[in-house]
């Protein structure tokens, strides 16, 4: 498990230094966020900088990488999901921070050589373009298809008996919702905003088909690859016992949207360098976007807009930070990321404590508590290997599982176990929900012991 | 036609959207029957909420600029000639106009060689 987990971390780490080697790069008017011309950008201290951010990436990547291999300490590898978080939460306020400092030095060196850009946030919209927009993308039956193609392994769920047994429906739909996000990022690509390449319509109309093209097909291949994925990833779920290869569709995934994004970015860059030419060189053109931009969001109580395009309008829409609701919604979603990281980090650490009271056994486990009543006790019994199944609803870390899951000829059962120990003692309930309990404690002798108390506290009622 | 929109400054989104297209059709640059884009489309593009597309479309269609069409959407529309184009809506505006660039400290012939130069610009030059 402790490999999967670092090679899981090395792939977050590799995710996050890509996009921020992406960002150093000119588009926009901008590198690295700050608004600068081609010419500014092409400056030698400019370039000193931008060369200095991207050996402090490769930096950061070899260091957490470094760290990573923490995890095959036994004493961090107990708490593994914990170290996890930490690091991933570090590697990324690291990205930050150094986004930051990177920032200010192309901001001083603005302010030495006196860059200035006017502070007018200026739109341009083409008519024809806008009227025209939206035909010449490549048919949307391709991704309604798709769409309909990953509820396979829910229709399979309701013709098959036996796959009921170990693959939850719940899981069946995580597929589908995956694919509804490729499905908008199409409907976002076909509708974004065209840049104006040139002062006349037909030339911009000729630039905004093939962007419209171009982006319209690699939406598509998105869709495919997320489907290709969903379709190995339920057939591994089912049918392999080794988690590495669980992950080998996920891999496939990151490496088939990586390659659809650099075919993206080729074409787009030579698009641009055919049509778009010297028109945005000029400074007069350029608008100082550094204003309105907060805490990597969009601030402007002035604008009436909840919703803005980013800075680089393809990367979708962002909060205007400046307006109330804005603030809502902000605030909203960093409270929503903070309450799971505070769920991981507690249902990591936190140990189970089982206590028998009375006629009833409490298992005391984070948001996932259960008891039951000597009278619902069918059997105890004890084995050495926890058969296949998923997770439904509950927490499945390297070093402990608990919560609601589907074991293969078990049903659905609450397990409280740590994952390093091989015995098990499985309770036997009425009725199935749940249908088993599965318990262990955290050595083999601890597990006998825990055994021995269940069993005297059943006999006491006979 | 290229419109180009200031989302900070003073003037507001609908009514530089609805100068504009008035703009463009008294300059030649938007023909008789030429389509509009939906007010979807071009509320997105602007990056502006639709509402404000279509209270700028709406206010249009009630000066006969554009006509609404259930099947095609907004087009513009012919040239409405009125008895009397110059009326007091228009004094009222222009007199307020002079009136502020009087304060400003414009001089009479100034204003009159700039005013005639707006007109070339949107009537064309005139033929001697």
């Amino acid at each position: 498990m402790i490999p999967l987990l670092i090679v899981i971390l090395w792939l977050v780490f590799g995710v996050m230094a890509i996009s921020s080697l992406f960002y150093r790069r000119y588009r926009a008017n901008q590198v690295l966020g700050v608004t600068l011309s081609k010419t500014h950008s092409q400056h030698p201290e400019v370039q000193k900088t931008i060369d200095s951010f991207t050996k402090a990436c490769y930096a950061v990547v070899l260091l957490s990488v470094g760290c990573s291999f923490l995890l095959l300490i036994p004493a961090i590898g107990s708490y593994s999901e914990f170290f996890m978080l930490l690091l991933v939460v570090s590697n990324l306020f690291v990205h930050w921070l150094m986004i930051g400092n990177y920032q200010k030095k192309l901001m001083h060196i603005k302010e030495q050589n006196k860059w200035t850009y006017q502070r007018k946030k200026i739109v341009s919209v083409d008519l024809t373009v806008s009227r025209e927009k939206g035909r010449s993308s490549i048919s949307s039956v391709w991704v309604w298809l798709f769409l309909l193609f990953s509820f396979a392994p829910t229709a399979v769920w309701f013709l098959n008996a036996d796959i009921r047994q170990s693959y939850p429906i719940g899981l069946s739909f995580i597929g589908p919702l995956c694919q509804l996000c490729t499905f908008f990022l199409y409907y976002q690509m076909k509708n974004q905003h065209s840049s104006i390449a040139n002062e006349k319509s037909e030339k911009n109309l000729v630039y905004a088909q093939q962007e419209e093209r171009i982006n319209s097909i690699s939406a598509t291949l998105s869709s495919l690859a997320m489907l290709i994925f969903w379709i190995l990833f339920s057939l591994s779920m089912l049918y392999t016992q080794n988690s590495l290869l669980v992950i080998a569709p996920l891999i496939f995934l990151i490496a088939a949207l990586f390659i659809i994004a650099r075919w993206q970015q080729n074409k787009m860059r030579k698009l641009e360098e055919n049509f778009i030419g010297t028109l945005s060189e000029s400074d007069e053109n350029i608008q100082e976007q550094q204003s309105t931009w907060k805490w990597g969001c969009y601030y402007n109580p002035s604008d009436p807009r909840i919703f803005v395009p980013k800075r680089i309008a393809s990367m979708g829409w962002t909060i205007n930070i400046g307006r109330p609701i804005g603030k809502i919604f902000y605030f909203g979603i960093m409270i929503l990321v903070f309450a799971v990281i505070l769920f991981v980090a507690y249902g990591g650490l936190k140990d189970y404590q089982i206590t028998v009271q009375g006629s009833e056994i409490m298992i005391n486990a984070a948001m996932y508590d259960t008891t039951f009543e000597k009278e619902q006790v069918v059997s105890v019994s004890v084995i050495k290997q926890l058969p296949n199944g998923t997770r439904t609803n509950g927490y499945g870390g390297a070093k402990k599982s608990f919560g609601h899951f589907a074991l293969k000829g078990y049903g659905n059962c609450m397990l409280y176990i740590y994952n390093h120990v091989n015995q098990y003692i499985v309770v036997q309930l009425k009725g199935n929900d749940p249908g088993y309990v599965f318990i262990n404690d955290k050595t083999i002798e601890k597990t006998e012991t825990l055994y021995q108390t269940i069993s005297h506290w059943l006999s006491e009622s006979e | 036609m290229i419109l180009k929109i200031d989302i900070t400054g003073d003037i507001p989104i609908y009514q530089q959207i609805r100068n504009q297209i008035v703009s463009g059709v008294a300059t030649g640059h938007l023909k008789a029957g030429e389509q509009l884009p939906t007010v979807r489309q071009l509320a997105g593009d602007i990056g502006v909420n639709p509402m404000t597309v279509s209270k700028a479309y709406g206010l249009l269609k009630e000066e006969g600029v554009i006509v609404m069409d259930r099947r095609h959407g907004a087009k513009i529309n012919l040239f409405q000639t009125q008895e009397h184009p110059l009326d007091k809506k228009f004094d009222d505006n222009f007199t307020f106009l002079i009136s502020e660039v009087l304060i400003k400290g414009a001089s009479r012939e100034g204003l009159k060689e700039h005013v005639l130069h707006l007109i070339d610009s949107i009537y064309g030059q005139e033929e001697i």
